[in-house]
């Protein structure tokens, strides 16, 4: 009888099929193209951005949404329990559109997840910038399933979705992968607590939580897909089809009037696809803020009077925990702020495990014999990202060089520069990713490449009595250059690779001292190349509505071209979140041929 | 006796849990745990808290990545195996939420433990000496003081 069954209904689609009618309208609709994360062509036609077979039915599956919808219809009417386990959200599709009448076998591994996770929402998570990984410069954002569980969301999950490196990212050739998608990436799951640890605790990184408004069914339907895709793996490509990009892909699985990423076509920088993410109607249900232990840490500190500091300090440093003037809350309050210090100096390898259990130890202790608690609110608040301004920049400006007019143009893909306003940003990092800047010279009437920087790194983090941060530099492009002994002017490629310190004058003006070492390479240079030793040092001076960045930098380089010694001064002010004025003046000694520079700018972020 | 015959269940699920962690490569859940029992190296200190050669458990420390957690990276199993899988990951946060009487790690253990938190929070701070007895306190050590101490 169920056979019978299965023929009639077999029949019926594939009539269905040939007379070109539902089916095939469905194949092409977005519910059908989303769930296999299918993406239009250049020159027609579909592609998935998933690699692995395992995720097709259909041998041409990969191309050709028709045939894998025609395959997972068969699926469904086979006896093929271990597969049909696979692709619970492509079931659930098709029987909501009446594309099949059977039922979905008891999948025991299916239920497990769904008992494990207990879902109970869906978590978009930003983290922010790490400057200590070049792959986290611009942060990263993953999904969490929230959890019914009793207790809290530590106990909800994460999904990731990563490259697998299989231990390699300190090699050059991990690069080099990442970005010509050498790996496959795919998606994991850990609970929150884990992540907490990792982007909390151990990489000092805010997490930014921003529940999404799901149905019951959107949310059901989520978990489904994330199983399927959970099976499959896609290569892994750093700037396009990354972690972020994924995510979107995900999203418009679940509900594909999103159509977030089709926002991505290019280059899908976590901070972006999280505006996006906001900016889509009726997504974004509540935020919540999680800052990092480093966070917590100078939040407390900032919210403690004298003698609580004094003996704060007493704590860190002397492991005196002995503080007779204070209240108890006030001592509560020190002693879990140094505690949180102690955990702090362990992570960052600044103490040998015994010494960090001794006084974590002493902490606890001296903590446990209090009766009463801290007063200080929690910090729930923080710069949101979500404000800061957009990364892509294009500049227009006018100057004068030694008495020569100018115009100018730049456009930065990406991301943020020290001068650019840094609300719901890193302060003092600094990611310029491929600069370019054309210019038109009056008295001659030519247009010149003036500079492309492929990369510009700058990390400026000021050293104080908790914290020691080394400051560093990683610089390198190609800039227009002048031979002052010939006057001739050609182009150099050079790296500039630096470190070095920054301490704080105020909490608004920092000073910053580096000490360089330079590569330079072009056509037109003596013997093509040289090498130069050198130091940059200044002042960075941030009052919100602007900024001043005023720099000394001066090489000893093994060709005259390369001596020289540079004043810079580089302002900016903001209009509003994404437009800014700039003011840049640089005077340059070398051998004798002095070049003076000035230069007003509107800057705009788009 | 009842005490006993939980503790030895509760040590036979840690060896059953410490079996599969071994196979797991470093891409999934399992990595920390490995680090933590000394079979990758993270660090020497990583390596000095290590038990030799005996089912390791979390010793009073940060963890490095994940730890002592289900094979495929979730939150699973019973009372007794999420209790200890959670201070497995969040000892150090736990001691001074137990310290203090009050905390997150204080709320989540009470819905893993289907108690009142307030109540959990007033018997961690009261047993703080007995659940973290010197510097060398260990996640399973502290499980098993921990359940002695909320059915008592």
């Amino acid at each position: 009888m169920r056979t019978i069954v299965k023929v009639i209904f077999f029949l019926v689609i594939v009539l269905g099929f040939a007379s070109g009618a539902k089916a095939n309208e469905f194949a092409f609709s977005d519910k059908w193209l989303a769930i296999g994360h299918y993406q239009p062509k250049f020159f027609g036609g579909y592609e998935s951005t998933i690699d692995s077979p395992n995720f097709f039915l259909s041998a041409d599956g990969k191309k050709n949404p028709q045939a894998e919808l025609e395959a997972t219809v068969n699926l469904f009417l086979s006896d093929d329990d271990t597969k049909k386990c696979l692709f619970p959200a492509r079931y659930k599709l098709l029987k909501k559109n009446g594309l099949t009448i059977q039922s979905f076998p008891k999948c025991e591994e299916l239920e497990k997840f769904y008992e494990d996770l207990r879902p109970n929402g869906v978590t978009f998570l930003f983290t922010d910038a790490y400057m200590n990984n070049p792959s986290s410069l611009f942060g990263h954002t993953l999904l969490r399933i929230d959890t019914a569980r009793k207790g809290t969301q530590l106990l909800a999950h994460g999904a990731n979705y990563g490259a697998f490196t299989e231990g390699k990212e300190n090699s050059a050739l991990f690069a080099i992968l990442g970005l010509t998608g050498g790996y496959f990436g795919g998606f994991t799951v850990k609970p929150y607590y884990d992540i907490i640890n990792t982007y909390n605790n151990i990489e000092n990184r805010d997490i930014w939580e921003f529940n999404l408004d799901f149905a019951p069914e959107e949310l059901d339907f989520f978990v489904a897909h994330l199983w399927e895709v959970g099976h499959a793996q896609s290569r892994y490509y750093f700037f396009t089809r990354n972690c972020s990009y994924m995510l979107m892909e995900t999203l418009d699985a679940v509900r594909p009037s999103l159509k977030l990423a089709k926002k991505f076509p290019v280059q899908t920088i976590p901070l972006d696809t999280m505006k996006a993410v906001h900016q889509s109607k009726g997504l974004i249900k509540n935020v919540r803020y999680r800052p990092s232990r480093q966070r917590k840490i100078l939040y407390r500190v900032s919210e403690m009077g004298k003698p609580e500091l004094v003996a704060y300090y007493k704590a860190i440093e002397d492991k005196d925990y002995d503080m007779p003037d204070l209240s108890d809350a006030k001592k509560a309050n020190v002693i879990e702020t140094a505690y949180q210090f102690v955990q702090y100096q362990y992570v960052a390898h600044n103490l040998e495990l015994a010494d960090y259990r001794k006084q974590s130890f002493q902490a606890l202790m001296a903590r446990n014999k209090l009766k009463e608690s801290s007063q200080i609110p929690e910090l729930k608040d923080g710069k949101s990202p979500l404000e800061s301004h957009d990364a892509m920049r294009a500049t227009v400006g006018f100057g004068v060089k030694n008495g020569e007019a100018f115009q100018e143009i730049s456009y930065r893909p990406a991301y943020h520069s020290l001068t650019d306003d840094n609300y719901g940003l890193l302060k003092g990092a600094e990611i310029n990713f491929l600069n370019t800047t054309l210019r038109h010279y009056d008295n001659d009437d030519k247009y010149v490449l003036e500079r492309f920087d492929l990369l510009g790194i700058r990390s400026v983090s000021p050293i104080d009595r908790m914290f020691t941060p080394i400051s560093f530099q990683i610089l390198s492009g190609v800039k227009r250059t002048l031979n002052p002994q010939t006057l001739e002017e050609g182009y150099v490629a050079d790296l500039v690779v630096g470190g070095g310190a920054t301490y704080a004058l105020s909490d608004n003006v920092w000073m910053f001292f580096m000490a360089n070492t330079k590569a330079a390479y072009g056509g037109f240079l003596p013997r093509n190349q040289y090498e130069a030793l050198g130091g940059n040092g200044g002042i960075f001076m941030d009052f919100e509505k602007w900024r001043v960045l005023a720099e000394i930098e001066k090489y000893y380089a093994s060709s005259k071209i390369g001596s020289y010694q540079e004043y810079k001064v580089e302002a900016s002010y903001t209009l509003n979140r994404n437009n800014a004025l700039a003011f840049n003046y640089k005077y340059q000694k070398n051998y004798g041929k002095d070049i003076e520079e000035t230069m007003f700018s509107w800057r705009k972020f788009f | 006796m009842k005490k006993v015959y939980f503790a030895s269940i509760l040590a036979g699920t840690v060896m059953m849990m410490s079996a599969p962690a071994n196979a797991i490569d470093s891409t999934g859940c399992g990595l920390g745990s490995m680090a933590w029992r000394g079979q990758s190296g993270i660090g020497p200190q990583v390596l000095a808290a290590t038990t030799n050669g005996s089912f390791g458990t979390q010793t009073f420390g940060i963890t490095f990545g994940t730890s002592g957690c289900d094979p495929n990276g979730r939150i699973t199993g019973g009372t007794g195996r999420m209790t200890l899988a959670f201070l497995e990951n969040n000892l150090e946060q736990y001691a001074m939420d137990a310290a203090a009487g009050h905390g997150e790690t204080i709320d989540t253990l009470a819905g893993i433990l289907n108690m009142d938190s307030k109540r959990l929070g007033e018997i961690s701070k009261q047993n703080f000496a007995y659940l973290f007895a010197n510097e060398n306190a260990d996640a399973l050590d502290v499980t098993l003081k921990l359940f002695t101490v909320v059915q008592a």
